[in-house]
């Protein structure tokens, strides 16, 4: 597919590029060759130097030694406009769009406009950036405002802004991180064809799966360094996780998937739930001991039902159970009265504080029990101190101290702190979504770990989560919700992606139109 | 959503300065306004000797500091949970015209008159906390909204300075000395603010509120009833604007209408001088204390060099801009350390 292209291997040359700080070094001495025309994919645990070597590029960084070169002219470093000069784009996963401008005025936004009469002239200006989005497959009307897209949409505008400003090179961020299944194909589709117009592609994602099937080349980054680069097809996702932690990970199929007990009275049920028209009659049992997930594609309804059992909602029919008894919880403060906590999706909008010290963050709901004399408001600050301390040390939380503020530490361990939050809380349904998204494989492993242990010992664990491989790894039973119904239940070895997957889309062919 | 994965696109990506410089200008805008506070006293001390440097002075000082440290410590309550509170001043003036017009024209005995005038306070902050949390109006519109309300109620109440009638014991209240010959409102200002420190600090209702000014999204879903929280953040401003009006009022010998709306601006620059103080950007009661200081010693200052009474403004805007520009400036620091 990169017929098109020749000898173009050398087309961006990374040479000894070398970033510390503070001390640390946090890119060592980086080689990287990256050619027009192909899929390069960048992956590494968090704190690996993927974003150190992007931020370089991207002339945000100025490195401390090496030098990259582009089509054998020197990049000045330290320059955002020389790096956009040169042809380099970088989309962020956040999107960097404006709401309530129309999907040409994002993709205009900072480039030079045609004006008559001092006035914008949108239709001459937008000549480029109609090509560039005829090039993306953009199908839906320009004057389209952003606020009204969807994220794949969003995602196709932010690529057409990079080739309305002649980009050569593309970097992404976790393109797929909110997109659906069949929006991500349909985004890998676009990739391939950039590429094949000679656009080159750095993508960077913690998917493995998808960095294997898509790239053509791979580079593996651990602790600063390059510590592998392959090409496709010279490396199996084993091997590719092995270059990432250093060692080998555990299988689904090493694991024990544990057969709860049916026969005892749930931990946890719902009862025909319905909610508006995202949540229809749902109903399931959580037994004690088991992790039980709800898998499906993002729009399920799997996070609306979730904020039903928090009371972030209430639901329209149906009613909720806890140890045999009715619930009825009117907002999250009754939900974890009755010992029911959420784990939310959005860790730093939802769930961290971000200014505060990790035993804030972790000792936040469990005030009463950090009381210096019970009955009287006080806090103890030895005994706050104490249970953030052993909190930390039990869930092998990395952190300077438990004074140390939670906006230091990596995503992985700030996941870590707001599972610990409800370790003493009195929880008896824990409900987790999407517990590892933007977590390292590492991390993941000992998310997964602590989830685990916290449902062995008798905790109910709800575990909402899009990533199929987290299901097959974490999952003692699946259910799988589509369009707000449970179309499925898995469990012991039929929990396979192909079945999670299959279960997902079953029938699901009229929602390819919308996905697009 | 991941922030640690190529924050390549985030606002202000400047490349990070050298350690020493950063330490410099951390250091600086946490010690900033205290290093300033002190130079401001050396400087009067060194050129007014006599005047500044005596102890009349000084308590002159700390009790003018006194009412602005009450109402300015209950307008950080408000700010500390994420909300803001416009009518403070109002609510001073109109309590201060109340609590007079309670003794003068109702006959109410003075602690009467005064637990009616805090009660009143407190109520009015109730009212605004449930306007914002409840009805969910914008607090800047509900809190401006009540405040003006107020001042066209006070009027109606009594459209003249109520000053006849008033019991010798009342303004004694705020001229006495009971307490090491401090002046009685220094001495109820160093327990308010004890005490609303304490809460803010060591209680539970004081991390609660912390955790709903940090993110109020991870409070409610940790369990937090976030609305009972900002109420009674509201409910603490009133109350404290309410015994500044009080006290205002004791002073002054007089009932007055718009006689606390001054207050306003004098809490909040202070108020916004302190979040910049040992910390990044948050709002504590020490350093609303120390905003509240080095207005009262400006003020002091400038009036004992003579300066003309229209300097007084020029000095207090001027402050509130500096002192909301550094806490901008903090936190800007903070969120790239």
């Amino acid at each position: 597919m990169s017929a098109t292209v020749s000898a173009a291997d050398a087309w961006m040359r990374i040479r000894g590029l070398t970033k510390s700080f503070a001390g640390e070094l946090a890119l060592d001495r980086a080689d990287l060759d990256i050619a027009r025309g192909r899929v390069h994919g960048l992956v590494g645990a968090n704190g690996a130097g993927k974003s150190t070597l992007i931020r370089c590029l991207a002339g945000v960084t100025s490195p401390d030694q090496g030098s990259v070169t582009i089509a054998g002219d020197e990049l000045q470093m330290g320059s955002p406009q020389a790096s956009e000069r040169a042809g380099l784009a970088f989309i962020h996963q956040e999107l960097n769009l404006i709401p309530h401008f129309s999907a040409l005025q994002n993709m205009l936004l900072g480039a030079p406009k045609v004006t008559r009469f001092g006035m914008i002239d949108w239709k001459r200006s937008g000549v480029a950036a109609r090509a560039a989005a005829e090039r993306v497959g953009i199908r839906f009307p320009l004057d389209t405002k952003v606020s009204e897209l969807s994220v794949a949409q969003r995602w196709l505008v932010m690529i057409g802004k990079a080739l309305t400003r002649d980009a050569s090179m593309i970097a992404m961020d976790e393109p797929t991180a909110s997109l659906s299944e069949p929006e991500s194909e349909q985004l890998f589709a676009i990739i391939r064809d950039l590429a094949a117009q000679g656009v080159a592609i750095l993508y960077v994602s913690h998917r493995l799966e998808e960095v294997l099937q898509l790239c053509d080349r791979i580079t593996v980054l651990r602790d600063g360094r390059i510590v592998s680069e392959a090409k496709r097809g010279a490396l199996d996702k084993k091997g590719l996780v092995r270059a990432i932690i250093g060692h080998a990970i555990r299988t689904p199929d090493e694991r024990d998937r544990l057969a709860a007990d049916r026969s005892r009275q749930p931990v946890f049920s719902a009862r025909a739930i319905a909610w508006k028209r995202a949540v229809k009659d749902v109903s399931l049992d959580l037994y004690k001991g088991e992790v039980l997930a709800l898998g499906g594609l993002v729009g399920a309804g799997r996070t609306e039902f979730a904020h039903l059992v928090t009371g972030l909602a209430r639901p329209e029919a149906g009613h909720f159970e806890l140890d045999g008894k009715r619930l009825d919880v009117a907002n999250p403060s009754e939900a974890v009265r009755a010992g029911i906590a959420l784990v939310p999706e959005e860790r730093r909008s939802q769930g961290v504080m971000l200014q505060q010290s990790v035993a804030f963050n972790i000792n936040i709901s469990t005030l009463k029990l950090l009381r210096s004399v019970p009955g009287l408001p006080f806090l103890s600050d030895a005994k706050s101190r104490r249970q953030a301390e052993s909190l930390v040390a039990h869930l092998g939380i990395k952190t300077p101290g438990v004074t140390a503020k939670i906006a230091g530490l990596s995503g992985g361990n700030q996941q870590k702190a707001l599972i610990a939050r409800w370790l003493n809380a009195g929880t008896k349904l824990l409900i987790l979504d999407e517990p590892s998204r933007g977590v390292d494989v590492g991390a993941r492993e000992e998310i997964h770990d602590a989830i685990r242990a916290l449902a062995r010992s008798g905790v109910g664990i709800l575990v909402i989560s899009s990533d199929v491989e987290e299901l097959t790894l974490l999952a003692d039973r699946v259910l799988v919700m589509r369009e707000g119904r449970i179309t499925g239940e898995l469990t012991g070895a039929d929990i396979t992606e192909a079945r999670i997957i299959e279960l997902s889309y079953h029938d699901a062919q009229d929602d390819q139109g919308e996905a697009a | 959503m991941t922030a640690e994965t190529m924050p390549v696109a985030k606002e202000a990506p400047q490349p990070r300065k050298s350690s020493w410089k950063r330490t410099a200008l951390i250091g600086l805008s946490r010690y900033g306004t205290i290093i300033g506070l002190l130079l401001m006293v050396l400087f009067f001390s060194i050129n007014a000797p006599g005047v500044f440097l005596s102890r009349a002075n000084f308590l002159n000082i700390l009790s003018q500091a006194s009412l602005t440290a009450i109402i300015a410590s209950g307008l950080t309550y408000t700010l500390v949970v994420g909300e803001f509170d416009l009518s403070i001043g109002y609510v001073a003036s109109f309590v201060g015209l109340i609590v007079t017009g309670l003794m003068a024209y109702e006959g109410f005995p003075i602690w009467l008159s005064i637990l009616c005038a805090l009660a009143l306070g407190a109520g009015i902050g109730i009212l605004n906390g449930l306007l914002v949390t409840k009805v969910r109006i914008n607090a800047v519109i509900s809190t401006l909204g009540i405040g003006t309300m107020l001042t066209g109620i006070g009027f109606t109440y009594s459209a003249f300075p109520i000053a006849t009638g008033i019991p010798r014991a009342f303004t004694d209240i705020s001229l006495g000395r009971i307490v090491f010959g401090l002046p009685n409102p220094v001495i109820i200002m160093v327990v308010v603010l004890l005490a609303l420190w304490t809460v803010l600090n060591k209680t539970d209702i004081g991390q609660k509120m912390q955790a709903v000014g940090s993110n109020m999204e991870a409070a409610r879903l940790s369990g937090i009833r976030v609305d009972r929280i900002k109420i009674f953040a509201f409910a603490t401003a009133g109350f404290c604007a309410a015994l500044t009006g009080t006290l205002l009022s004791s002073l002054l010998g007089s009932g007055t209408l718009a006689a606390a709306d001054g207050y306003l601006l004098d809490a909040f620059a202070a108020v916004f001088l302190g979040s910049a103080t040992l910390r990044e950007g948050e709002f504590h009661i020490t350093g609303t204390l120390v905003g509240v200081l080095i207005l009262a010693v400006g003020f002091n200052g400038l009036s004992i060099f003579g300066a003309p009474t229209h300097f007084q403004p020029i000095f207090k805007g001027g402050i509130l801009v500096l002192a909301v520009g550094m806490s901008a400036l903090a936190r800007r620091y903070a969120a790239s350390a």
